[in-house]
C-alpha cells in the first residue's frame, strides 16, 4: 500500500471517490444522484486516463498499472450500453457496476507501480492497441456475467423465480457480448506473437492461462446449450470460474514468480 | 440417433474440459516443457481426435450447417486445429518421410555483417559462433559443463537453406541521443547533450565543464596514446575538462562500460550514456540464390522477411560488438491454415451472438409495426 502524491494519483482517488459515492448513494436508494455522481466519476476517468496518455505519449495499456486504469475507464460506457441496449441496467447491477469500477481502481491508485515506462521494440505494433483493448472490455463483460451469476447463486431462496431466471438470463447475455470480446483478444495476441516472435502460439504461461479462461466460456456456452436452465447453478458457477480464470490471466501471471515467460512486462 | 448426438455432445464437453484442465497444467510447467508436452504423441492423439470429433458432429448436428455463425466457428476451430498439426515439428517430419519433403519446422541463424549464411540451427541448442580472420563461421555447442563442442555441417541438428541470407549492415536505434549526466556532492544533477567536440556546459557557477573529444571505440597504446580505433567493437567514451571558478582544470576520460574509471573528479559523478534503452533492431537482408540477389528488405522486430516458405525474424544480436544479427526462422507450413480458422471463428462469432441477434430484433421490431398497422 502506498499513496501517491501526484496529478496522476489525484486523478485516480478522485475518479474512486466518486465511484464509491455512486455506490453508497445506491445503497441509499438516492438513484438519480447516484446517476450523476457516476457519471462524473467517468469524466474524472476520462482525465485521469487523457493525461496518463498525454504524460507517457503511447496508449496507456503498457502495464498492469495502465491496463487498470483502462478498466476503470471503460466500465461507465459498458454500463451505459447494457441498460440501453440488452435492458440490464436495474438498480442492484447498476451499483455492482459502480463497485468494480472502485475495486479495479484500487491496486493502480495503491498498488501498482506508475512509473512511466518505454515500448520494448515488442510492443511496438498497431496490433497492441487492439489486442488489449477487446481484452479489457471482454474482461468487463465478463465481469458484469460472473456478477450476475453471484447474484443468481446467493438469491436461491430469497427472491422470486422471475428474478432468478432474469439473473441467470443476464449472464448469458453478457457472455454472449462479451465472448467474441475475448475470442477476438486471444487471436489478436496470436497474430501478434506471428509478427512479432515468429510464432502464433508459443505455450508461454500468460498464453495458456488466456487460453483456458476463453476455453471456461467455450464449456459455460456447450454446457447451457445441453441443459439449458435446467441445472441453472451449475451455469453460474461456470460463468464465475470465467471470472476467476480471467483474474489469474491478469494477474497471477504477470505478478507470480512461477509463470517467467515472454509476458511478464509489467 | 438421438442417443448417437448425446453422446457426441458429452464427449466434446470432454474434450473442452480436458484443454482447460491440460492448459493450468501447461501454465505451471513453464513454456518449454508445456511446448515439448502439447506436442507430444498422446497429445497428438489428442487433437486429432478433437478435430474428428468436431467434423462428425458437422455431419450430425443439422444447425451446426445450417446457421451461419455456428458453422463457420466450428469450421474455423478444425482449421486450426488442422494447420497446427500440419505446422509442427511432427508434421514436418511426417512429410519428410512420406513425400522427401525438407523443410525445417523452426531454427535460428545468425549472419555476421557482410557475410552470407545458411545453416538454421535446432533453437534447443546453445549455440555460440566463432569466427576466423579469413571470415570463416563456425558453430558451437555448449555441454552440459558449459564446454564448446564443435559442430560440424552434417550435424542433423543444421539445417542447410536452399538459398542464402546476407546480412548487409546492422544498427541499433535508441531511444535518447547519447549524454553525460553529471551529479554534484549536493545533489544536483545535470543531462549534458548533444555531446559534441567544443560543447561547453556552466554547471550552475560552480563550474564550467568541455567536451574535448569522442570516442567510438577508445583505444590507448604507447606511441599513439588515446585514438579511436575504426575496427568493429565498440568502447564508447569521451574526454572532458571542468573548469572550476577558481581557474583550476581537470581533465579525464568519461567511458560508458567502465563508470567510476581513471582520474575521478571529486566534486562530480561522471556518467556517460550511448546506449540507453534500446528502440529498435534493424537488419538489411538480402536473399542469395546461386549468387544473385533476389530479395532485399530491412527488417526490425515486428516486421519480418518472407522468403522460400519462411519467415525470418530479428531476434537478438551481438551485443558486444554488434557485428552479427541473430534471426528466428519459422516454416510457414499451416500458417494460412492456421489464420484463415481464426477469421472464420471471429467472423462466426461476432455473426452468430452480435448480428444475428441484432438483425432478429430488428426484424420483430418491423413485424410489430406491420401489426400494428
Ligand atoms: C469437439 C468440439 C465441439 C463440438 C462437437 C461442438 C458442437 C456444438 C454443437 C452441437 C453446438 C450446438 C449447435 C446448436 O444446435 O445450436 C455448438 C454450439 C456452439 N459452439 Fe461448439 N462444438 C465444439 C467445439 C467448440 C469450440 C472449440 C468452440 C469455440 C469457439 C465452440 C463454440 C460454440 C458456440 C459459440 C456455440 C453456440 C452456443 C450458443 O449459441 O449458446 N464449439 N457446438
Amino acid at each position: 500500500m502506498e499513496i501517491k502524491y501526484t496529478l496522476q494519483g489525484l486523478l485516480i482517488y478522485l475518479t474512486m471517490a466518486h465511484y464509491l459515492v455512486a455506490f453508497v448513494l445506491m445503497l441509499l436508494r438516492l438513484r438519480k444522484t447516484a446517476g450523476v455522481v457516476y457519471f462524473f466519476g467517468f469524466v474524472a476517468a476520462v482525465v485521469c486516463y487523457g493525461y496518463r496518455w498525454y504524460h507517457v505519449a503511447h496508449i496507456p495499456m503498457q502495464n498492469l498499472f495502465e491496463v487498470f486504469l483502462t478498466l476503470g475507464l471503460v466500465i461507465y460506457p459498458i454500463s451505459l450500453f447494457c441498460k440501453r441496449y440488452l435492458q440490464i441496467g436495474d438498480p442492484a447491477t447498476l451499483a455492482t457496476d459502480m463497485l468494480i469500477g472502485f475495486i479495479v481502481l484500487f491496486p493502480t491508485g495503491f498498488k501498482f507501480d506508475a512509473e512511466p515506462q518505454r515500448l520494448p521494440p515488442a510492443l511496438q505494433s498497431w496490433l497492441f492497441a487492439p489486442h488489449v483493448a477487446v481484452y479489457m472490455l471482454s474482461y468487463i463483460f465478463m465481469a458484469k456475467a460472473a456478477v450476475q451469476a453471484v447474484c443468481r447463486l446467493m438469491g436461491l431462496r430469497k427472491r422470486s423465480t422471475d428474478q432468478l431466471l432474469g439473473a441467470e438470463m443476464a449472464t448469458y447475455q453478457m457472455v454472449c457480448v462479451g465472448f467474441p470480446l475475448l475470442t477476438l483478444g486471444l487471436i489478436l495476441g496470436s497474430w501478434w506473437g506471428k509478427i512479432a516472435w515468429g510464432d502464433y502460439w508459443g505455450w508461454d504461461p500468460k498464453e495458456l492461462w488466456s487460453l483456458a479462461s476463453w476455453l471456461f466460456f467455450v464449456g459455460y456456452l456447450h454446457f447451457r446449450h445441453m441443459f439449458g436452465k435446467k441445472h441453472a447453478y451449475i451455469n453460474s458457477a461456470w460463468a464465475i470460474s470465467g471470472l476467476v480464470a480471467i483474474i489469474l490471466t491478469l494477474l497471477w501471471a504477470n505478478l507470480s514468480r512461477l509463470f517467467e515467460g515472454m509476458h511478464s512486462y509489467a | 440417433m438421438k442417443e448417437l448426438k448425446r453422446a457426441v455432445m458429452w464427449m466434446a464437453m470432454v474434450v473442452i474440459v480436458l484443454l482447460t484442465v491440460l492448459s493450468i497444467y501447461g501454465a505451471f510447467i513453464g513454456a518449454e516443457r508445456s511446448q515439448a508436452f502439447f506436442n507430444s504423441v498422446p497429445l497428438a492423439v489428442y487433437w486429432i481426435f478433437f478435430a474428428l470429433l468436431l467434423i462428425v458432429s458437422l455431419f450430425l448436428f443439422r444447425r451446426l450447417i445450417r446457421v451461419p455463425g455456428l458453422l463457420l466457428i466450428h469450421l474455423g476451430c478444425i482449421a486450426i486445429l488442422a494447420g497446427g498439426l500440419w505446422g509442427s515439428g511432427d508434421g514436418h517430419k511426417l512429410r519428410h518421410k512420406l513425400l522427401g519433403r525438407e523443410k525445417m519446422p523452426s531454427g535460428m541463424i545468425t549472419v555476421y555483417e557482410g557475410l552470407s549464411e545458411n545453416r538454421v540451427v535446432d533453437d534447443k541448442i546453445r549455440s555460440a559462433y566463432a569466427i576466423d580472420p579469413n571470415n570463416n563461421v563456425t558453430i558451437y555447442e555448449f555441454d552440459d559443463h558449459g564446454h564448446p563442442i564443435l559442430l560440424t555441417d552434417e550435424d542433423p541438428r543444421i539445417f542447410h537453406l536452399p538459398f542464402e541470407i546476407h546480412l548487409k549492415d546492422f544498427r541499433i536505434e535508441y531511444y535518447d541521443p547519447p549524454h553525460l549526466l553529471v551529479g554534484a556532492a549536493d545533489g544536483k544533477s545535470w543531462e549534458l547533450k548533444p555531446i559534441e567536440t567544443d560543447a561547453s556546459f556552466q554547471l550552475d557557477g560552480a563550474a564550467s565543464l568541455k567536451i574535448l573529444n569522442t570516442y567510438k571505440n577508445f583505444k590507448i597504446d604507447m606511441d599513439k596514446g588515446a585514438y579511436d580505433d575504426p575496427h568493429p567493437g565498440s568502447n564508447p567514451a569521451v574526454h572532458i575538462s571542468i573548469t572550476y571558478p577558481d581557474g583550476t582544470e581537470h581533465k579525464q576520460y568519461v567511458f560508458e562500460m567502465y563508470p567510476g574509471h581513471f582520474g575521478k573528479s571529486k566534486e562530480f559523478t561522471l556518467r556517460y550514456v550511448t546506449q540507453g534503452m534500446v528502440k529498435d533492431f534493424f537488419s538489411d537482408l538480402q536473399v542469395i540464390v546461386d549468387g544473385k540477389v533476389v530479395l532485399e528488405k530491412t527488417i526490425e522486430v515486428n516486421h519480418p522477411l518472407y522468403y522460400g516458405g519462411y519467415h525470418f525474424y530479428q531476434s537478438s544480436y551481438d551485443d558486444k560488438a554488434g557485428r552479427y544479427t541473430v534471426l528466428s526462422v519459422t516454416s510457414d507450413s499451416g500458417l494460412m491454415l492456421v489464420f484463415a480458422g481464426f477469421a472464420l471463428m471471429c467472423v462466426g462469432a461476432v455473426y452468430h451472438l452480435w448480428l444475428r441477434p441484432i438483425i432478429a430484433h430488428f426484424k420483430t421490431a418491423k413485424q410489430r409495426t406491420a401489426h400494428g398497422n
